[in-house]
């Protein structure tokens, strides 16, 4: 569904400026669950946002659907890890939702419907006339989520969700999403550097490495049903395996970001 | 057993006094401190200054009533306000339409900002010897100066609010759908709106600073002329009449446009940054 082929990403000029991304390929398929795994500075939001269509290719190629990528589109929509800035904060819950459904010139009479929807799906139906700054940071992210889903997006890109809140929520969230993402279908494209969150969510964990020139190392599938339990020795060992392929890779990331 | 009733009653008026300190601390210490200034004033006028050259509060106050009683105060009041409000409303307006357009086009930016950083040194009172020859001393040469040093300061500011939009607040929206004119009006005006407000108090201030010199320098009203007129008949009482008029009139006003701001745009001055 969403091809990527020997993909560059090169920031400044072409000889001599930034090799952000070099020679990445994936097929992303229709209705699977991929975790962007790696340290900081390996490019894994780099390769999100040419997904989203945010920022251009510098080469090789990306395409949805048979179609090369130009610009954002509709189909595929970002998720960013500070809801406080994605969302609209002078709104109300319901009325981010109603935002999303007016510039989506969904029909008047479904609004209501999709807002109830939605907003209970999330748990957020008894706060609907909050505004986002009354809201905890779990509860902001799981607004972005409904307000994101009541569009019905084909492909959800996620730039590490979660990472700002704290592990209990986390797994609440997790849960949620897991859940989400079996009713609705959708394909899920979702960045994170945490080892055990890519285990618990994914069905393939493409590992990458330290920038610069940074690129798939593996792509591992994750074949276990959910929900899943950590404890399982299964994924002990695959955490292990992991984090000992990737343990060079964080030193020179720490080495390099100093 | 017996001191319990007692301590009870003592407990609950302490309560009380901290509560009543705790609601009022505020009022009561900036009436206090008006107080204090104005008794300060009095006796050094009456022993250390000459009376003639810092009429002691009495004095003004003595001068101030019949202004007040005729309405004459008032008229120069009006006047001078005015001039700050068609100056003020029409600078602002002009700021945020020309602000916002820069903040967005990145070629118009990089044609109008050198301009712009060169003009935002010419101060209101830098322009009046070529206002007054453009439009002589009528309303309209006093128009344009607080039209002109509003302008640059919430110019300013508006471009900095349209820059500091979140990038993800756009991205997002655009993912949802909005076309180029939605994330415009919809997400980057109501974005840069708490900087667009605090460039225009800080205009107000401005233009309450600018309106004096224009009105001493060309006018033949307005406090600023009541000043210049008072100065000539070596009136310091009436001179220390409009200083003060001056200081309530720009106190007052910036109470009243941050009551409208709260009244009117708070949802987007009070939410504006959110920690993740």
């Amino acid at each position: 569904m969403l091809e990527v082929r020997g993909v560059h990403k090169i920031y400044g000029e072409d000889p001599g400026g930034y090799v952000a991304l070099e020679n990445i390929s994936i097929d992303i398929r229709a209705g699977e669950f991929l975790c962007l795994l790696g340290p900081s500075g390996c490019g894994k939001s780099t390769l999100l946002n040419l997904l989203a269509g945010f920022e251009e290719i510098s080469g090789g190629s990306v395409s949805f659907d048979g179609q090369p990528i130009r610009g954002a589109g509709r189909d595929r929509m970002m998720f960013f890890q500070d809801a406080g800035s994605a969302l609209l904060p002078w709104l109300t819950v319901e009325e981010n939702v109603r935002f999303a459904l007016r510039v989506r010139k969904i029909p008047k009479a479904k609004w209501d419907g999709i807002i109830s929807t939605y907003l209970s799906m999330v748990d957020l139906d008894n706060h609907r006339t909050k505004l986002p700054s009354q809201l905890s940071g779990g509860m902001r992210q799981r607004l972005q989520i409904a307000r994101a889903l009541a569009v019905e997006p084909r492909v959800l890109l996620m730039d590490e969700p979660f990472a700002a809140l704290d592990a209990m929520t986390r797994r609440r969230m997790h849960a949620a999403l897991i859940d989400i993402w079996q009713r609705t279908g959708q394909t899920i494209v979702f960045v994170t550097h945490d080892i055990a969150e890519a285990i618990a969510l994914a069905d393939r964990i493409a590992i990458m490495s330290v920038g610069p020139r940074s690129s798939f190392m593996r792509i591992m599938d994750v074949e276990a049903p959910r929900p899943r339990d950590m404890s399982n020795p299964v994924y002990a060992a695959l955490f292990s395996e992991i984090e000992t392929m990737l343990a060079p890779e964080i030193q020179r990331s720490e080495e390099r970001l100093g | 057993m017996s001191d319990t009733p007692y301590t009870d009653r003592t407990l609950a008026t302490v309560a009380a006094r901290k509560k009543f300190w705790r609601q009022y601390q505020g009022p009561l210490l900036a009436a206090l401190s008006v107080g204090l200034s104005l008794i300060v004033w009095q006796v050094l006028s009456m022993t250390l200054f000459d009376p003639f050259l810092v009429p002691p509060p009495t004095t003004v106050a003595t001068s101030a009533w019949p202004m007040i009683l005729s309405g004459e105060i008032f008229q120069d009041v009006w006047i001078s306000m005015t001039r700050v409000m068609v100056g003020f409303i029409t600078g602002s307006a002009a700021a945020i339409i020309v602000g916002v357009l820069i903040g967005r086009i990145n070629v118009l930016h990089q044609l109008l900002d050198p301009v712009i950083e060169m003009l935002r040194y010419l101060s209101p009172t830098a322009m009046i010897p070529i206002a007054v020859i453009w439009f002589g001393i009528g309303e309209m040469s006093k128009y344009f100066l607080i039209f002109w040093g509003t302008f640059f300061i919430v110019l300013v500011n508006t471009v900095a609010g349209v820059w500091r939009t979140p990038i993800a607040r756009q991205r997002a929206a655009e993912c949802l759908g909005a076309s180029r004119f939605q994330i415009f009006f919809f997400v980057v005006v109501p974005s840069a709106a708490p900087f667009i407000v605090t460039g225009m108090r800080v205009a107000m201030a401005s233009s309450f600073m600018s309106i004096i010199p224009a009105e001493i320098l060309a006018a033949d009203s307005g406090i600023g002329y009541l000043l210049q007129k008072s100065s000539m008949l070596l009136q310091t009482d009436k001179i220390f009449v409009a200083l003060i008029t001056i200081c309530i009139l720009g106190f007052a006003t910036d109470k009243v446009f941050r009551l409208i701001v709260e009244r009117t745009l708070s949802r987007f001055t009070a939410n504006s940054s959110i920690s993740p």
